[in-house]
Order: structure tokens, then C-alpha cells, then sequence
């Protein structure tokens, strides 16, 4: 399947893809900061990808994705939430240890690296998002036989 | 090269996004979470930007983008003053005029291609780099035929194949 985007949207994609996914990096790595999130970044990311199905086709598409790989990162998203919910398995299900007594990730609130598990959850829900939405798109643009 | 230019590209927006987190400055945190983000991005889209992309990177282009923004400010200026005297009397003529242009590359017709359609009264229709022409929808055609896109696009074409190049 050829793609039917002219010249203009596709040297447009190019350089715009990679500023979407930067975005969708930023939303995801300050959801603790400023409005957003794992699911709203990842669904930006996931917009860019987006993007390139759309502006250079399937055919393109098929050539970069890989299920397995997206499914693997889905997978790991899932379980890096788990494992961060289990930290402070000591005192409860979901104790936020490393904001309270951790290594890392225990700041100054308003900088980057505080708020404890936050930022990580938020990586991991962002990841979920982004693979699971691909996923999602590229299946519904395989589905190519249309019957009446 | 074409992994530089993207993590350059993606870095000066994280820059951009992330200013003011130390003063009016960037925390240390934010400088090494945009080199670990932008890596990322830049490992996974470095065969989407082209692999000519890296020309960009040179400071004469960036000076040259910086010259052309006011003339092309200057030029949706006049050009928006057109369309509201056009709105007013009523007088246009549309029709949809094939431009010959002389460009070699995809960059060149985009950014020509942009540049008309920011200059409201024109908006390109398709560009045919293997006819090496574009189709631009105009509000008052003068010019059926056009034999250079002076008469669409004034200045437009030299920048376009100077910056792209």
C-alpha cells in the first residue's frame, strides 16, 4: 500500500515528529510539576507515531514496527508500576518510601527528581500508553480487507 | 549525523520548554534528563528526519532564517491588507495557476510552499517536484500562465532555494 501524503506533509513530518515526541517526553517526565501526565504524554508520543502511519503509510510503518518489541515495552510499563507500588511493601501496598525515607527522588518539592515514585509511575504509565496506542493503530491499519 | 541533528532539534525544545527552573536559568536535573530524553527521541526517529538533515546545523542557515522572518512577516502584512480590500469590493477572480519553479530539493518546496500559503490570497494546492512545478490556488489571477513565480510569490523562490539548500 502506497502512501497518498504529497511531498509538503511528509518533509513537514519529518522535521515535526521529533518535536512532538520531545512534548510527549516533557508532559510525561512533569506530570508531578505541571498539568499532564503519563497518559496525556503518552498519547502525545503516541500522536507523533501517529503521524508517521499516516504521512508515510503503512507500507513505511511496517517496515519499523516490530509487535514484539511493543509488546515487551508495554508489558515492562506495567510491571515498573507494580514494582514501584511494591517498594514500601513494609508499611502498605502503595507507600510512597522513596519520597519519605529514599535515596533519590526525594527533593526539594518543585524540582524535577522529588514527589518519590511519581516520576517513575509516570514513566512507566507513559511507556504502556505510548506502545499500547501504537499497537492499537498499526492492528486497526493492518486490518486492510473491507468487505461489503 | 542525521542522529546529531535530531538530538540537537529535540534538545533546543526541552530547552525552550524547560527555561526558568533555576532563575530564568536551567537546574542541573532538567539539563540531564533533556540529553537522556532527547537521546531517546533521537535513537528512535534517526532515520525519519533524512539523512541530509545535519545541513541545517550550520549557524550561516540559522542567520539566514533569521533575515527571512521579517520579510516574511512584511510580506503576510501587505498581503492581508489585499485580501481585506478584496473582502470589501468584492473584486476577485479565482482560479487554481500552475507555477514553474526552479528548486531541487524537499526542503526548498516546503518552505516556498508554506511561504505562499501564509500570503493569504495564494494557498498551494500540490507541489510536483517531478514536473518541478507547483499548483497554487489563487484569489485574483492576473497571470493564466505564469512563467516564474515572481508574479505569485515575489522573493519567495531565492529564499526558499537559499535556505533549503
Amino acid at each position: 500500500m502506497k502512501s497518498d501524503m504529497g511531498l509538503i506533509v511528509k518533509t513537514t513530518a519529518r522535521a515535526t515528529i521529533p518535536l512532538i515526541g520531545i512534548f510527549g517526553a516533557y508532559v510525561v517526565s512533569h506530570g508531578h510539576l505541571t498539568p499532564g501526565g503519563g497518559f496525556q504524554g503518552g498519547a502525545t508520543i503516541a500522536g507523533a507515531g501517529i503521524l508517521f502511519l499516516i504521512a508515510f503509510g503503512f507500507g513505511e510503518m511496517r517496515k519499523r514496527y516490530d509487535h514484539h518489541i511493543y509488546s515487551a515495552l508495554e508489558g515492562l510499563g506495567g510491571l515498573v508500576f507494580l514494582g514501584m507500588a511494591m517498594l514500601g511493601l513494609g508499611v502498605a501496598f502503595f507507600y510512597n518510601t522513596l519520597w519519605h525515607s529514599g535515596p533519590f527522588f526525594d527533593g526539594q518539592p518543585g524540582t524535577l527528581l522529588s514527589a518519590g515514585y511519581l516520576p517513575i509511575m509516570n514513566l512507566a504509565v507513559g511507556l504502556k500508553v505510548f506502545a499500547g496506542l501504537i499497537s492499537a493503530m498499526v492492528a486497526i491499519a493492518a486490518y486492510r480487507r473491507w468487505k461489503e | 549525523m542525521s542522529f546529531i541533528a535530531v538530538f540537537i532539534w529535540s534538545y533546543v525544545l526541552w530547552l525552550v520548554l524547560t527555561a526558568g527552573s533555576r532563575g530564568l536559568l536551567w537546574s542541573s536535573q532538567e539539563l540531564v534528563a533533556g540529553v537522556i530524553f532527547s537521546a531517546i527521541i533521537a535513537f528512535a526517529t534517526r532515520d525519519v528526519i533524512g539523512e541530509k538533515a545535519s545541513r541545517f546545523l550550520n549557524p550561516v542557515k540559522w542567520a539566514g532564517f533569521i533575515a527571512y522572518t521579517p520579510v516574511l512577516f512584511w510580506g503576510m502584512v501587505k498581503a492581508n491588507l489585499d485580501v481585506a480590500y478584496r473582502v470589501i469590493t468584492g473584486r476577485i477572480k479565482p482560479g487554481i495557476v500552475r507555477v514553474p519553479v526552479d528548486l531541487e530539493n524537499d526542503a526548498q518546496y516546503t518552505i516556498l510552499s508554506n511561504s505562499i500559503t501564509l500570503t493569504p490570497g495564494t494557498l498551494t494546492v500540490d507541489a510536483c517536484p517531478e514536473e518541478k512545478a507547483l499548483y497554487v490556488h489563487w484569489i485574483n489571477v492576473t497571470d493564466k500562465e505564469p512563467k516564474s513565480s515572481e508574479v505569485i510569490a515575489g522573493s519567495f523562490e531565492k529564499w526558499a532555494r537559499r535556505l533549503g539548500r
